[in-house]
C-alpha cells in the first residue's frame, strides 16, 4: 500500500473519491426507485385486505394453502432439476473449451453465447416447434423407427427443463469457463509430472481449483431459475405449476393482489435463503481448502 | 421575425392543436384473430363515423388489466372488453362506471342479458372439437363420449380454467342442460364437477391458457379431442385444419363491453358503444369470427348470410342442448369452483 504524504495530494485523493462516488448516485437512485420502493410495495400490499384494511390473513390463507406447498416443490424440481443438468452438461463443456486453443476456444463460446442473444420467448416457442407431438425431433424419431409412438416431450415437466436447461447452460458456463482457464498450466503439467493421471489431474487440481466458478454458476442457475415463468407456462402445458405461475393465477383468475402479495415475497425469501447457503458453503469450503494447504 | 420563422411557427402550433380537436378514445380488447375482428367490423367504421380517434390496447386478461388500472388510479383505457361473468365480478367489485342507457339503446339487449355495467355484445359457444384424421366420421357426440377414453382414445386439451368446464363436466355425467345449475346450486354440485374431471386428467395431455393456443393445438394435431370457442375452432376449420366442432352440448356465454371506473373520455366511450354496437355492425362480425349478436335485431333483414347462422351458437337449431353460462352463479362461487379446480389441478 502506498502512503500519500503531501496533504495536496490526499486532499486530491478525497476529492477524486468523492466525485467517484458522485458518480454512482444516478444508478442508486435507480435500483431504489425501481427495486427497492416496489417491494416495500409489495410488502405493505400483503398485509392488506381487498378492502384496504390491515390483516395478516393473507400470509394465513396462503401458508395453510396445499396448493402453495406444490407450487413449492415444483419450483424446487425444476431448479434443481435444471441446476443438475447443467452442471454435467456445462462442467466438461467448460474443460473443452478452456483446454482449446484460443482461437477455437472464441469460435466455439460465440456458438455458446449466440442464444444469449435471442429472446426468451422466441426460444421457447422453437422448442415447442422441436418438442411437440409432430414436431422435428419426434418426426426423426418416428421417421426413423427408433420409436414406434411420437414421445412426450412438450407440454410437461421434460419440456420444461428442457427449455430452462437451454437458457441457463450459456449462464452457468461463463463463470466456470473463466475459472478454468485461470488456472496455472503449470500446475496441470505439475501434478502430471508427478505420475497423476488425467482423471486424477481433473478430480484433483481441476475442479478444487475451479470449485468457485462451479460455484458461482450454480448459484445463478438456481437464483434465475426460482422465477422462472414463460418457460413453464408455454411448455408446460398447464401441468407444471411453479411459484411464479401461482403468482400470475392467483392475480388474474382470483385478482387477490394480497395473496400474490405473500407468494412473491415467499419467492424472494427463497432466493434469500439459497442465496445465503450458497454464500456459506463457498466460505465453508474456501475455510477447508486453506486448512489443506496448511497441513 | 422573419416571415418564414412566423409561418412555420403558426404552422407548428396549429398541427400541436388539431389532436386536441378529434376525440380520442383508447378500447381494450383481447387481440389475436379475435380482436381483429371487433376493429374492421365494429370500431373502426363506428370511430370514423363519430369522428374519433381511437387506440387499441390488447390484454389477454382483461379482469386483471381493469382491476391494476382501477385501484392503481391509472385509468387509461375507455372501454374494456370483457366475458360477462367478468364483468358482473368487476362490476359487483365497483370496477366500472354504470352504462349510460340514455345514449345506449336498453332495448337493444334481451331482458334475460341485460346488465347495468356490462353491454353484452356477442355470444359465443364453448363446443367440443376433434381432429378428423384421428376419429374420421365416427367423432364423440356427447360430453360422455368425451370422457369414455376406451371407446375414444386420444389426447384432450381443455381450458385451464374451471369456467365452461364445471358445466361441461356435470353434462358429461348424464345431466340434462336444464339440471345443471339446479345441481350447482347445492353443496355437492361442485364436488361432483370437480371429481368428473378429476377422471378425465390422466388424459388431458395440455391446458390450454388461451384461445390462440387452444386453436394452435387443433391446427397442429397436436390434441385429438379440443374443449374451445366455436369461433376458433371454425377459424381453423375454415383456414383447412382437419378438424370439426358441434354444438351440441356447448355452454354459451356473452362478451361485454364496460367502461372503466374513472375513465378519461366516458361519455365518448358510451356513444362509441353505442355506435360499435349497431345491429348491422354485430352482425357484420360474424364476417371474420363465428361469433354471433346478442341483439336481435343483428339477426333480422339478410344482416347474417342464411347460411352462416348455423355457424353460430345462438342460432335456432343449435339451441336446445346446451346450456347458458349464469354470470350470477360464477360471481357468487367463481372463486370456491377456481379454488377446487386449482387443487384437483394440483393432485
Amino acid at each position: 500500500m502506498t502512503v500519500i504524504a503531501d496533504p495536496a495530494l490526499a486532499a486530491d485523493a478525497r476529492r477524486e473519491r468523492r466525485f467517484f462516488l458522485s458518480l454512482s448516485l444516478p444508478a442508486l437512485f435507480i435500483v431504489g426507485l425501481a427495486a427497492i420502493l416496489p417491494i416495500l410495495w409489495i410488502i405493505r400490499q400483503s398485509f392488506l385486505t381487498t378492502g384496504g384494511e390491515y390483516t395478516v390473513g393473507n400470509y394465513e390463507k396462503v401458508l395453510s394453502s396445499g396448493l402453495t406447498w406444490s407450487a413449492l416443490v415444483t419450483t424446487l424440481e425444476l431448479s434443481l432439476g435444471t441446476l443438475a443438468i447443467c452442471i454435467l452438461l456445462g462442467t466438461p463443456l467448460a474443460l473443452a473449451l478452456a483446454s482449446a486453443r484460443p482461437k477455437v476456444a472464441n469460435l466455439l463460446m460465440a456458438f455458446v453465447m449466440l442464444p444469449l442473444w435471442t429472446s426468451i420467448l422466441v426460444r421457447t416457442y422453437g422448442w415447442l416447434v422441436l418438442l411437440r407431438r409432430d414436431g422435428l425431433i419426434n418426426a426423426a424419431l418416428t421417421g426413423s423407427g427408433l420409436t414406434a409412438e411420437p414421445l412426450p416431450l412438450a407440454y410437461n415437466f421434460t419440456g420444461t427443463l428442457i427449455g430452462m436447461v437451454h437458457y441457463m447452460l450459456p449462464l452457468f458456463l461463463l463463470p466456470v469457463y473463466a475459472a478454468m482457464r485461470d488456472i496455472d498450466a503449470n500446475l496441470i503439467r505439475a501434478s502430471a509430472s508427478m505420475g497423476a493421471t488425467l482423471g486424477q489431474a481433473i478430480r484433483m487440481v481441476i475442479l478444487p481449483l475451479s470449485a468457485g466458478g462451479i460455484f458461482s454458476g450454480s448459484m445463478m442457475v438456481f437464483i434465475y431459475t426460482i422465477g422462472f415463468f414463460i418457460t413453464p407456462a408455454v411448455l408446460g402445458g398447464g401441468k407444471v405449476n411453479p411459484l411464479s405461475i401461482r403468482i400470475e393465477r392467483t392475480l388474474s383468475t382470483f385478482q387477490d393482489w394480497g395473496s400474490a402479495s405473500v407468494l412473491g415475497i415467499l419467492l424472494l425469501v427463497l432466493m434469500a435463503l439459497i442465496g445465503m447457503m450458497f454464500l456459506a458453503a463457498r466460505r465453508l469450503m474456501a475455510r477447508n481448502n486453506v486448512d489443506a494447504t496448511d497441513a | 421575425m422573419s416571415r418564414l420563422l412566423r409561418i412555420s411557427l403558426a404552422a407548428i402550433a396549429v398541427s400541436a392543436a388539431l389532436p386536441v380537436y378529434a376525440q380520442t378514445v383508447t378500447i381494450t380488447t383481447a387481440g389475436g384473430d379475435y380482436g381483429n375482428a371487433i376493429k374492421e367490423a365494429m370500431w373502426a367504421p363506428a370511430a370514423k363515423e363519430l369522428g374519433y380517434d381511437v387506440r387499441e390496447e390488447t390484454q389477454s386478461d382483461g379482469l386483471a388489466a381493469l382491476k391494476m388500472q382501477v385501484t392503481s388510479g391509472a385509468v387509461t383505457t375507455d372501454i374494456i372488453h370483457l366475458g360477462s361473468p367478468e364483468g358482473a365480478q368487476a362490476a359487483a367489485q365497483s370496477l366500472l362506471e354504470p352504462l349510460d342507457y340514455k345514449i345506449i339503446d336498453p332495448n337493444s339487449v334481451p331482458a334475460g342479458a341485460k346488465s347495468d355495467y356490462c353491454y353484452p355484445f356477442d355470444s359465443y359457444g364453448t363446443v367440443m372439437s376433434w381432429n378428423t384424421k384421428t376419429y374420421g366420421d365416427n367423432p364423440p357426440k356427447t360430453w360422455a363420449e368425451f370422457w369414455d377414453v376406451a371407446k375414444f382414445p386420444g389426447r384432450r386439451a381443455l381450458r385451464a380454467n374451471a369456467q365452461d368446464l364445471i358445466e361441461i363436466a356435470l353434462l358429461s355425467d348424464g345431466l340434462a342442460p336444464a339440471d345443471v345449475y339446479p345441481v350447482l346450486s347445492t353443496p355437492e354440485g361442485l364436488e361432483r364437477a370437480i371429481k368428473r374431471l378429476d377422471a378425465i386428467k390422466p388424459n388431458v395431455s395440455v391446458w390450454w391458457t388461451s384461445g390462440a393456443q387452444s386453436a394452435q393445438l387443433l391446427k397442429d394435431g397436436e390434441a385429438d379431442l379440443v374443449v374451445t370457442w366455436n369461433g376458433r375452432a371454425q377459424t381453423v376449420k375454415t383456414d383447412g385444419g382437419a378438424i370439426d366442432y358441434t354444438f351440441k352440448g356447448s355452454v354459451i356465454g356473452t362478451d361485454c363491453l364496460a367502461v372503466p371506473k374513472g375513465a378519461p373520455n366516458k361519455e365518448a366511450a358510451m356513444k362509441l358503444i353505442a355506435a360499435m354496437t349497431q345491429p348491422a355492425r354485430v352482425a357484420k362480425l360474424t364476417d371474420f369470427i363465428a361469433y354471433g349478436p346478442v341483439n336481435p335485431a343483428g339477426y333480422e333483414g339478410d344482416l347474417i348470410p342464411k347460411d352462416r347462422l348455423k355457424t353460430l351458437a345462438t342460432a335456432p337449431e343449435n339451441a336446445g342442448t346446451s346450456v347458458f353460462s349464469n354470470a350470477d352463479w360464477w360471481v357468487k362461487n367463481g372463486e370456491a369452483a377456481q379454488k377446487a379446480f386449482d387443487e384437483m389441478m394440483a393432485r
